[in-house]
């Protein structure tokens, strides 16, 4: 170990890190495993003990935790990411007995009702295939998303499903809703014992020199990454996002650790297009999942009207970001949305 | 190297505002020419002279629409907007609408006063494009139909020629006429349907208005005058004439040109999906209303510039959008559209007092 440092972390806050150096000697240590029959109880112990919880958090995945609540559990198995962030399906081909493994875990730890599995219109025939071999004599069920239409499907799936209002976490709601990579890493620390070391990480943008799907350990610096790498190219400007492109984040420094949350990192030119005068088109309105009005509560926030920020149920905003990505004037409605919420909340 | 937290780099949705304005520029200029065409066409008096003038009008009031913006400008000491043509755009929409809406008959200095009125004091004041209360357009030729009364009159309009059939007159209008817009218009753009509602259909499927709105409004008038319609016929016994009352209402005077440019105005409509309903029926309602008991033939100016009134208000009503609401607002609004319907037949058929006699004799 070297030192204590305070440096900032995937969300942009500082935080205690302990920074420890790599002698380089990788000594394996043999957890316990499990065979095939496993209890309810023992799959939530691993997950809990091997840090697994905390796995997938953009958008509106849950955390993997259980309690007498969970009633489903939905996998989303798609690797698509807008604009420039677009993953293959080789991870998924590879690993699809594991993955299928994987599922079947979670479905016991939450003693689900029923388990569905999200997949793209637009996936290849061999992923498909392959996962579908895995899961047949299983008893999940398969949706298919048009993911080339953005219009929150999967929680528009879990509504219906649940019947009944979601709140901000579908814990709440009895949905475990996860990725397929964290169905991995639970098959691979329940089976095989291997807590969550590694991470695997799609580095995109033009900002790179070369753009990679890494294997990384879990604490490497990202700077270290972007040596390795070949370094940035001769762009000024540039947008830092971790995460989902509609709902993660932007930091303002490339100085930070890779933890077991991070799934894909994009550094791009900056491609700030202009703002234009919020035209009143109500998208934002039509398109929003939790049914609240993005538009009138950025209006409320621009008048500074508390009682009707309060009034237009504001704090039941999920950030999902589907209102930025309408509107045609490419305001940044979920900021505005997100400055509302502070002020009443 | 800098890193900028401004925005996600969301660059797949390629639907932008100024593409919109650019779409409706488009209709607006194809609905000029084939307006100015047709009424070359016509069969009118001096059908030449009138092509002409209202080529003149539209050039004319566009022009003076972007002379207001960029003297404003000038004033304000900012002129980047107009550095390309994109700056242009809503001030020629803003002239050529006002233009189409002024019959051709209109003298050119109360065009001119009308784009005045209608930039400056309905549009610039309030800040520009985006925050106008009012839609600028009918703020401008509402100016000119008060206080140029006399030089705008146009007779023997469909529409009037409706109300002296209901009062017993004899008219028969040919359908294949009202289609191609080849009569008396109150406005330039009173124009051929048939053109209307491929540039509807056009603007729908490029979303630059919305079905909910002109949708609504056009099956609100659809409704009401079948209403008025059938009351007034069931009365002499004769159907034969709603068709044509249905008709007339319909296609000519502004009620689709309305329901095409001047309803689904986005910046002075309202922007959630009951609001919308709402504003379309309450439009609607109020302009067949005008249409049957005021002296004005054409109630949709009025109606509109009331509507606007009241969209912050009922913007104001909504907290969030469910379907429960969104039923019960189309059901309230359908029996509304219903009754107002009824009640206006009746009204013009003088039954009122006999209603309110079976009633139990409030009155």
């Amino acid at each position: 170990m070297l030192e204590f440092k305070d440096m900032i972390d995937r969300y942009g806050k500082v935080v205690d890190h302990v920074v420890i150096e790599n002698d380089k000697l990788y000594e394996k240590f043999q957890y316990k495993t499990y065979e095939k029959a496993i209890t309810t109880a023992e799959v939530r112990n691993v997950i809990n003990d091997f840090g697994l919880n905390k796995i997938s958090i953009d958008g509106i995945f849950t955390n993997l935790d259980f309690n007498a609540n969970s009633k489903f559990v939905v996998v989303n198995a798609m690797f698509t990411n807008e604009p420039f962030i677009s993953t293959d399906y080789e991870f998924l081909i590879k690993h699809s007995a594991e993955m299928a493994d994987g599922i079947e875990l979670l479905s016991i730890a939450a003693n689900a009702e029923k388990t569905i599995i999200l997949v793209d219109k637009f996936m290849p025939e061999e992923a498909l295939l392959e996962l579908g071999k895995e899961i047949v004599e299983k008893d999940f069920e398969v949706i298919t998303i048009d993911s080339k239409k953005v219009d929150a499907r999967d929680y528009k799936i879990i509504k219906k499903l649940v019947n009944e209002t979601l709140s901000i976490n579908l814990i709440d709601n009895g949905v475990v809703y996860t990725d397929i990579c964290a169905a991995k890493m639970v098959h691979d620390a329940v089976r095989l014992g291997i807590p969550v070391v590694t991470r695997k990480v799609a580095i995109t943008g033009d900002a790179l020199n070369i753009n990679a799907v890494y294997e990384t350990r879990v604490g490497t610096r990202f700077t270290e990454l972007v040596e390795d790498l070949g370094g940035y190219t001769d762009i000024t400007n540039m947008n830092l996002h971790i995460g989902s492109f509609l709902t993660g984040v932007q930091l303002d420094n490339d100085d930070f650790a890779i933890t077991q949350s991070v799934d894909s990192i994009n550094v791009a030119e900056f491609r700030g297009v202009d703002e234009d005068v919020c035209i009143k088109c109500g998208d934002c309105n039509d398109i929003c999942p939790a049914g609240i009005l993005p538009q009138n509560i950025m209006d409320a926030e621009l008048r500074s009207v508390n009682s009707r920020i309060v009034d237009l149920n504001t704090e039941e905003c999920v950030e999902c970001g589907l209102c930025t990505y309408v509107c045609p004037s490419k305001i940044n409605v979920l900021e505005w949305v997100r400055r509302a919420k502070r002020r009443v909340g | 190297m800098n890193f900028i937290t401004k925005k996600a780099p969301i660059v797949n949705n390629s639907q932008r505002s100024f593409k919109r304005s650019f779409t409706l520029h488009f209709s607006l200029i194809v609905t000029s020419i084939v307006t100015v065409v047709l009424k070359a066409l016509s069969n009118l008096d001096n059908p030449g002279e009138l092509a002409v003038r209202a080529f003149f009008m539209i050039l004319i009031g566009a022009l003076v629409s972007v002379i207001v913006e960029v003297v404003y400008a000038y004033s304000e000491k900012d002129i980047t907007k107009f550095k390309d043509y994109k700056g242009y755009v809503n001030p020629i929409n803003t002239g050529i609408l006002i233009a189409l809406l002024l019959p051709s008959v209109t003298p050119i200095y109360v065009l001119i006063l009308a784009v005045f009125v209608g930039v400056y004091a309905g549009k610039l004041v309030f800040g520009g494009y985006g925050f106008y209360i009012f839609n600028p357009v009918l703020v401008g030729v509402l100016f000119a139909q008060l206080s140029f009364g006399a030089q705008l009159a146009v007779f023997d309009t469909p529409l009037q020629l409706l109300k002296e059939a209901l009062n017993g007159a004899t008219v028969n209008f040919n359908v294949l006429d009202l289609f191609v817009g080849n009569y008396e218009a109150v406005a330039i753009g009173s124009t051929s349907v048939i053109l209307l509602s491929i540039i509807f259909i056009y603007l729908l499927v490029s979303k630059v208005i919305d079905f909910r709105i002109s949708g609504t409004f056009l099956i609100s008038v659809l409704i009401i005058s079948f209403g008025i319609g059938f009351i007034n016929y069931y009365v002499s016994g004769d159907f034969s004439g709603v068709f044509d009352y249905v008709l007339v209402n319909m296609i000519t005077g502004l009620t689709f040109f309305g329901a095409v440019f001047l309803i689904s105005e986005t910046v002075s409509s309202p922007t959630s999906r009951e609001t919308k309903i709402v504003y379309a029926v309450v439009i609607a309602v109020l302009m067949m209303t005008v249409r049957v008991l005021g002296d004005n033939t054409e109630g949709l100016i009025f109606a509109i510039l009331f509507g606007n009134m009241i969209t912050p208000f009922i913007n104001r009503t909504v907290q969030r959008s469910n379907k429960k609401t969104l039923i019960k607002t189309l059901v309230i609004s359908f029996v509304f559209v219903l009754f107002t319907s009824i009640a206006l037949g009746m009204i013009l058929q003088g039954k009122v007092e006999e209603v309110y006699a079976l009633v139990g004799g409030v009155l």
